[in-house]
């Protein structure tokens, strides 16, 4: 059973050291992932090891869920389960997980999540969120020889599980972004280069001050007025568009956007993030912090980390 | 649905007091239920009225062949002609090149744009109908002021009153203007409407434009500020494309022309009167149709606005049976005690009560009701008063006209902003009662020089080709519109 500290999971009370493959001299990945699935199939029961096998392979090889320094994070869902389920292995050599991962990984945290927990595997990296970062994570634990340790030094990490997810914990960074004082030309630039629908605008000090969007521009280009017209003479050759070209570099953004968009606090629980897309019919939420932009939620993003991850 | 009850109920118990029959107190009750459910249940007030339709003949109130022929059929197929031919005007580019002209004017400041945009409403309200108007102004206005930063709601309230005010120009503005022209004994033409009411509307534009420049002083001259730098900056106030508006335009000069003469047209062709006034709609939707076939049906699925026709057919058959079942004969009588026959009395009783009884009621159901009273006093200037306590009684509330309700829904649904009661009743009451004094002022010196109900009846009877009518023969014609209408 899941212990609980303060209504939140101790990661430590997910796995047992039974659960633990120390310092094995496996050195193929898929292998070993195998043999992780055989002892907890033994020691828990899993249901159909070979079906787990192929769908965490099948993740695997798509997208390596190396989360840190020598760190890997494997998860698959699995429909025999009805709880979260840790099984941990180590290597002091390290394995070559993929081809395009440099760093030997030395840590592997496999996670079974129950297929109808969204969500789940995403609480439990979030947990491990801190560790993950530091570079001497893998090394140290590595180096430890006895399952005994391994556990001990999880459990005296005093990681937990939160209750439930925070929109921090699903939020990506903020990597295209406008300041206040740019252009619509330095929007459209964005919107062209990076192929996105909408682009924050901050001050700066990096609060959020509006949204551009294309679908803004568009409505600019081509207000109510002009779409009465049923002919479309009058703008067959994008005479509108003509228009915007010709002062974008004098128009500011504050006449282009939209204080029309979702936020979400930091702390605000992730189902808040799914609240505002449904109620907002909007593809992204951003997630503040207090005024400050911090991250973004987009709503692809979040149903494949939710529903899939 | 407890206060209509009891709303309801009382209005029983007072009718019961009033010594009504039965029929009479199940018809006021009927009627006041479906006013509660106009103000209380908005989005019902269709099926309430199919309702009350179906309690009325239930209870043998109301018989089919009377509520056919209360169901005012030529005004509702009046409207559905012009809904089709503004759909037309907008697909063709009209409303697109009206507003574009607005957006391009040059050297514009804030009193220009409130000027345009109060009498462009008025005009549009006359010519078209008050809803297509402020739906047309209300897009202008969010152009111009998402483009400038501007809060639109002090703009949009100015808009409105400026509609109202301009509906009461002529008949074609709101479906009162119809109602009581239509309706009248005999029935008033669009010259009619020309003569007695568009001067007086100018007149009470023009002095609630004035007040309303003054109300606003600030949010205007914060307009100004903003122009002026958006012209520093060689900046439009909007996109602006080569819109080829001149067959729309042609087809609506034409249609005013067409309307505008219906009265000589009736006369020279033995018609009754308004005969071409009601159909003349009908037969430019039908060419118009014609022309644009790919879009006929689209005309007349989206552009008529069926829900409001059939509530307001319903409505009219209730009111029908208010004077079918004598209740506004008694309304009439207890009228005519209360004020006497004095049109110095009378036209401000009737401007006042059908004013107050419009900011609480949408006007149409309050014209649809008094209009029977009016008719029984039988006093020309009673019909104009009716009219403009209607119309300009609808800016005192944010619920007083269709209108309103309109140009509020599409602040709501694109700000995301809503208005106080009080915040319109402050000015909607200053700028109600200055309008209500004006217009009875005018009343008060035009009303010696209106031709009176006799005169009309005469004139009414000169319509039909009969030159071999005798005297009695002209009498017992006048007797029998009477009787029709």
């Amino acid at each position: 059973m899941a212990a609980k500290v303060n209504n939140s999971i101790r990661f430590s009370s997910l796995f047992t050291s039974k659960d633990v493959i120390c310092q094995t001299t496996e050195t193929d990945r898929n292998q070993l992932l195998k043999q992780m699935l055989t002892q907890l199939a033994l020691v828990r029961g899993i249901g159909d090891v070979e079906e787990a096998y192929q769908a965490l392979l099948e993740r695997e090889n798509e997208i390596p869920t190396v989360v840190g320094p020598g760190i890997a994070m494997p998860h698959v869902r699995l429909s025999a389960i009805n709880q979260i389920t840790v099984g941990i292995a180590t290597s002091q050599k390290g394995i070559k997980y993929a081809p395009q991962i440099e760093k030997p990984v030395k840590l592997i945290i496999m996670t079974l999540v129950p297929k109808v927990a969204p969500g789940a595997y995403l609480q439990a990296m979030s947990s491990l969120a801190k560790i993950c970062q530091d570079p001497k994570t893998a090394d140290i634990v590595a180096e430890l020889d006895t399952a005994k340790k391994v556990w001990d030094f999880f459990d005296q990490s005093g990681m937990t599980l939160k209750e439930h997810l925070r929109a921090s914990d699903i939020m990506s960074p903020v990597t295209i972004k406008l300041q206040e004082h740019d252009t619509l030309e330095r929007a459209i630039d964005l919107f062209v280069h990076h192929q996105v629908r909408d682009v924050p605008v901050v001050d700066k000090d990096g609060n959020l001050m509006g949204v551009v969007t294309t679908h803004e521009l568009l409505k600019i280009c081509l207000p109510d007025y002009i779409l009465w017209v049923e002919d479309l003479t009058p703008i067959i050759n994008f005479e509108p568009f003509a228009e915007i070209l010709r002062k974008e570099s004098k128009t500011w953004l504050a006449e282009i956007m939209t204080m029309d968009y979702a936020t979400v606090a930091e702390d605000a629980p992730a189902a808040q993030v799914a609240k505002e897309f449904a109620k907002q019919r909007v593809d992204h939420a951003y997630v503040l912090r207090g005024k400050t932009l911090t991250g973004v939620v987009s709503l692809a993003m979040f149903l494949n980390k939710i529903l899939r991850e | 649905m407890l206060i209509m009850l009891a709303v309801s109920f009382g209005v029983g118990v007072l009718t019961h007091v009033l010594k009504l029959n039965n029929q009479q107190i199940i018809s006021c009750s009927v009627f006041i239920m479906v006013i509660m459910a106009t103000l209380l249940f908005w989005e019902y007030r269709l099926p309430i009225a199919f309702l009350g339709i179906g309690v009325l003949v239930g209870t043998n109130v109301l018989t089919l062949p009377i509520f056919i022929r209360e169901c005012k059929l030529d005004v509702i197929l009046f409207l559905v002609g012009m809904m089709v031919i503004v759909g037309v005007l907008k697909d063709l580019g009209l409303f697109t090149w009206i507003i574009q002209s607005v957006i391009k004017t040059p050297r514009m400041t804030g009193p220009m744009f409130v000027v345009i945009i109060i009498f462009l409403a008025a005009l549009m309200a006359c010519t078209i109908d008050e809803v297509t108007s402020i739906v047309f102004i209300a897009t202008l206005i969010f152009q111009v002021c998402d483009t400038l930063k501007v809060r639109p709601l002090p703009f949009i309230i100015i808009a409105v009153l400026g509609t109202n005010i301009g509906s009461s120009g002529t008949m074609l503005g709101n479906p009162v203007g119809i109602l009581i022209g239509q309706n009248a004994t005999p029935p008033l033409s669009f010259i009619d409407f020309m003569t007695w009411s568009f001067p007086i509307m100018l007149i009470t534009l023009v002095s609630s434009m004035f007040v309303l420049l003054w109300w606003y002083r600030k949010e205007i001259n914060l307009l100004s500020e903003r122009l002026f730098a958006r012209r520093e900056m060689n900046l439009g106030l909007g996109p602006l494309v080569n819109v080829p508006y001149k067959r729309g335009l042609a087809i609506f000069a034409g249609m005013i022309c067409f309307i505008a003469l219906h009265h000589y047209l009736e006369r020279g062709l033995g018609l009754g009167p308004n005969t071409v006034l009601i159909v003349a709609p009908l037969v430019i939707a039908g060419l118009l149709m014609l022309w644009r076939h790919q879009r006929a049906r689209h005309y007349i699925e989206s552009n008529v606005d069926w829900w409001t026709l059939l509530f307001f057919m319903m409505l009219f058959a209730k009111a029908g049976t208010l004077q079918e079942t004598h209740v506004t004969e008694k309304i009439a009588g207890y009228f005519q005690q209360a004020f006497g026959n004095r049109l110095s009395v009378l036209t401000p009783a009737v401007i006042g009560i059908s004013a107050l009884g419009s900011a609480f009621v949408d006007n149409i159901v309050f014209a649809a009701a008094f209009m029977p009273v009016v008719n029984k006093l039988q006093q020309t200037p009673l019909l104009w008063a009716l009219l403009q306590g209607t119309c300009l009684g609808g800016n005192i509330t944010m619920i007083g006209s269709t209108a309103n309700i309109v140009a509020l829904g599409m602040l709501e649904k694109r700000y995301r902003c809503s208005i106080k009661f009080f915040e319109w009743l402050k000015v909607g009451l200053v700028v109600g009662v200055v309008s209500c004094i004006i217009a009875w002022g005018c009343l008060s010196i035009t009303s010696r020089y209106m031709p009176t109900l006799q005169q009309r009846l005469q004139r009414a009877t000169l319509h039909v080709k009969t030159p071999h009518l005798t005297e009695p023969e002209i009498a017992r014609s006048i007797k029998a519109n009477e009787t029709l209408h």
